[in-house]
């Protein structure tokens, strides 16, 4: 699954390999070695291309954004909720498209992490080696499909579904997630409260009728909270919480790819150690092999939130496009507008008007993301390279 | 903590696991689902009689005596709905001028609603749109044009707590006791008749021009356009993604300089694909000038700088690993290191570098905000080869797009929709499971 990483070199070798040396013997001759090393610069001016398209990237972009702020200045493009680029005076204030690429993508983690970090743990701790490997298509494929095909099933199959029923689908996610894992706190929070009594039969006594009692409450909370979602009514399914969901789709297959490397790359040693000492394998894991591998897994995530934060197709289709902040922010049930979005959707009204800040503005948004994009790589190289660092120092 | 609370935590833990993967594969099989089975429909449906006659008449295919004696049946099915539509008409004519405003509108709806059932009205003579001198071409259509004639929609606001909810109404009501009454009816009874429905495989619609903005006809011109774009990405992509690869993986040291270039690699994977366009807009059209505007030259040169950084990974990575004893056997030869990685290395290495081509050929398919700025319109002439230096071409990431939110009768083709994501997926699907069966191949000759 190496493809869908995003480092150039396996992020984690178990050992270097020994490089073979050759030597030339004093006899060759120097006109081979000198053709040798005229095709190794060669190779290497060829190998920077890759250098020079960054570079080029950051110039070009850069300086068709530069007229921007030059003319408007900074604070106006970050701080202004308002957007109006054909009003006269025009008026370019990108705070709800930020806002909204932030929403989406905090949406789209929320569903992407959780996922993503169980099924790395399923595929690489729980299933058997043949499940594994039948399953691994599955993660390939789910990142090998064109962003507008997510784009166009979330807009035509999605957001037709949440109008009609967006409500009752709430409501049956939160059942499905909440009742499970309060139902299973309630035992547990029991157990742990009743353990200090002295006697075995206080302590049964006094788990079962917290167990119970505390399951009645959540069950109650559960249902309450439940019935809440069921009555809301979605005006539009084109929205936040639509985009979110397809998003985090689109970011599992990365998540789910680069943490379970990072949990492989833990070695057997350390579970060992750990069955060894009479942990149940969900104690192994979440007491020694998860916070071993916590750097791996961060970088996942911040890889994951780069293709959420990039992605364009999906929510120019599907979020609603509307250049507001939701009301309150967090209110993922309104449509958003998001950076990618906006220069996608403007700049077909705007190439006529080349040279104008409508134009440059766009540019402005690239170069932004472009930064954000920059930070997010170089910030999970350096938990890689921690990583790394560590696993060679245990 | 208990025994049994841990063991009860294991297991959860394990189900939750277990949940998540299976949510994975549940997830695919969502996405896929409708994409599969509604973009079949695309190709294989039941055709009206409408159908062939496009055929017939637009690209000239089918049995010419077959196909008039269909549509002669079809308009003689049809001749009772139009008899009665004249009756009614030369009544109202006749009638006082209350009667006649009363009936002017539902009247029109009416043969409006006729029209895009059957298409144009024998008596009218030829349409000047194609979409409207051919009826519903496909049955699933007519089912919902019919739908459409016997039925006027209503929105219901009385209840102001909830959104308005639709209700249908029949539209007899409206011509109650009147010459048309007995015309639902008809056509109700005799739909079939009157439209001919047959099974039909419509498999040229991959290579068939659009007509009349994709109300008819295939999706040939974009599937083309695809084509060209993820083929000419590769030509650029692939030279310099090799050649870098065996730069990195073979001769390149653990230098500065060396950390600096992948650094770079991995930040261009990293960068928005719509930061490309931007990209490809402004350094290949406004300043290397390689076409007047958009063309699917400066649309490929974008698309290849976007998956340089996949083909440098997927090559660096099946040369590293191919076994070093291979190398070290050459080099004991006494072959000199250029020669090893040619002739040993290279070879060996080859289905896993196809494999990772032919995952990024998919990957420049798919793409569409690299395009949009650069190489996507969304109507346009199948391309010529040579035409591609200076012309821009639609493309299905594109048209997708553009065909489901931006034009006028996004409903009326849904399945074009679908056939074209239908088609997308397919082939983005069938490279990978190419590359898959090459990845497989390779580690078993690996293994030996």
């Amino acid at each position: 699954m190496g493809w869908l990483r995003n480092n150039a070199e396996p992020l984690f070798e178990a050992s270097a390999r020994p490089r073979p040396a050759l030597v030339l013997s004093g006899r060759a001759a120097w006109g081979r070695r000198l053709a040798a090393l005229a095709g190794r610069a060669l190779l290497g001016g060829v190998a920077s291309v890759s250098l020079l398209a960054v570079l080029f990237i950051f110039v070009f972009v850069g300086r068709d954004a530069w007229p921007f702020f030059r003319s408007r200045g900074v604070v106006e493009f970050l701080t202004s909720v308002r957007w109006y680029p054909v009003a006269d005076p025009p008026e370019f204030g990108c705070l709800p498209m930020f806002m909204g690429t932030a929403l989406v993508t905090l949406g789209a983690m929320a569903v992407a992490v959780p996922v993503g970090l169980a099924a790395a743990v399923g595929l690489s701790d729980i299933l058997p080696f043949g499940a594994r490997q039948a399953l691994k298509p599955v993660v390939e494929i789910l990142a090998a499909i064109p962003s507008v095909a997510y784009g166009f099933f979330a807009l035509v199959v999605l957001a037709p579904a949440l109008q009609r029923n967006g409500g009752r689908c709430l409501a049956a996610a939160w059942w499905a997630v909440a009742a499970p894992l309060l139902l299973l706190g309630a035992v547990v929070l029991s157990d742990v409260l009743s353990g200090w009594l002295p006697s075995a039969r206080a302590r049964a006594a006094a788990r079962w009728t917290l167990g119970l009692g505390l399951a009645a409450a959540a069950l109650w909370g559960v249902a309450r909270v439940g019935a809440a979602l069921a009555a809301v009514q979605l005006p539009s399914g084109t929205n936040a919480l639509n985009v979110s969901f397809v998003l985090g789709l689109m970011a599992l297959p990365t998540v789910v790819s680069v943490s379970e490397d990072a949990l492989q790359a833990v070695g057997r040693e350390l579970r060992e150690g750990s069955y060894a000492l009479g942990a149940t394998r969900a104690e192994t894991l979440c007491r020694a092999v998860i916070p071993a591998a916590s750097s791996g897994l961060g970088a996942a995530v911040i890889l994951g939130m780069m293709r959420a934060i990039g992605e364009t197709m999906v929510v120019w289709m599907a979020s609603g496009n509307a250049a507001q902040i939701p009301r309150p922010w967090y209110n993922i049930l309104q449509p958003v507008r998001t950076l990618t979005a906006t220069i996608a959707g403007d700049m077909g009204e705007a190439d006529h008007v080349t040279g104008s800040d409508r134009y440059h503005v766009l540019f402005a948004m690239g170069l932004s993301l472009l930064a954000i994009a920059f930070l997010c790589n170089a910030a999970s190289e350096a938990v890689v390279r921690r990583q790394r660092r560590r696993l060679r120092g245990a | 903590m208990r025994a049994a609370t841990r063991r009860l935590l294991d297991r959860a833990f394990t189900a939750v696991s277990l949940l998540a993967v299976a949510a994975l594969a549940a997830a695919l099989l969502l996405l896929l689902g409708p994409i599969v089975t509604r973009g079949a429909g695309a190709f294989v449906f039941r055709g009206t009689v409408e159908h062939r006659r496009l055929l017939r008449e637009q690209f000239g295919r089918g049995d010419p005596q077959a196909v008039a004696r269909d549509v002669a049946a079809a308009a003689a099915a049809r001749r009772p709905v139009y008899e009665l539509l004249a009756r009614f008409q030369a009544e109202l004519d006749a009638a006082d001028a209350a009667t006649r405003r009363k009936y002017r509108a539902p009247l029109r709806e009416l043969q409006e609603a006729l029209h895009t059932l059957f298409g144009a009205p024998p008596a009218e003579g030829q349409a000047l749109l194609l979409r409207n001198r051919y009826g519903a071409t496909r049955w699933d259509q007519a089912q919902a044009a019919l739908r459409g004639v016997l039925y006027t929609e209503e929105w219901d606001y009385s209840d102001p707590t909830r959104l308005g909810a639709k209700r249908l109404a029949p539209r007899a009501e409206q011509f109650r006791g009147t010459t048309l009454e007995p015309l639902f009816s008809l056509l109700e009874r005799e739909a079939r008749a009157m439209l001919r429905p047959r099974w039909t495989c419509y498999a040229r619609f991959l290579t068939d021009r659009s007509l009349d903005a994709h109300f008819f006809g295939g999706i040939g011109p974009e599937a083309l356009g695809t084509l060209y774009l993820a083929v000419g990405a590769m030509l650029f992509a692939v030279p310099f993604g090799l050649i870098a690869a065996i730069y990195l993986a073979e001769f390149a040291g653990e230098g500065r300089l060396v950390g600096l270039l992948r650094m770079c690699i991995s930040t261009l994977a990293g960068v928005p694909s719509i930061v490309f366009g931007l990209f490809g807009l402004a350094f290949f059209i406004h300043t290397l000038r390689v076409s007047s505007s958009k063309s699917v030259l400066a649309g490929a040169l974008t698309l290849a700088v976007m998956i340089l950084p996949t083909v440098i990974r997927a090559a660096e990575e099946a040369l590293r690993a191919v076994p070093p004893t291979y190398k070290e056997a050459a080099l004991s030869l006494g072959a000199s290191r250029w020669h090893t990685v040619l002739s040993v290395v290279l070879p060996a290495a080859l289905p896993g570098v196809l494999t990772g081509i032919v995952i990024s050929l998919g990957r420049a398919a798919g793409e569409t905000a690299p395009i949009i700025f650069t190489a996507a319109v969304s109507m346009g002439p199948a391309l010529k080869p040579w035409e591609t230096l200076s012309q821009p071409t639609p493309a299905l990431s594109w048209n997708i797009y553009n065909l489901t939110t931006e034009h006028e009768a996004v409903e009326r083709i849904r399945h074009v929709q679908f056939g074209m994501i239908f088609t997308l997926v397919a082939l983005v699907l069938l490279l990978n499971a190419a590359a898959l069966w090459l990845r497989a191949r390779v580690s078993r000759k690996l293994r030996g």
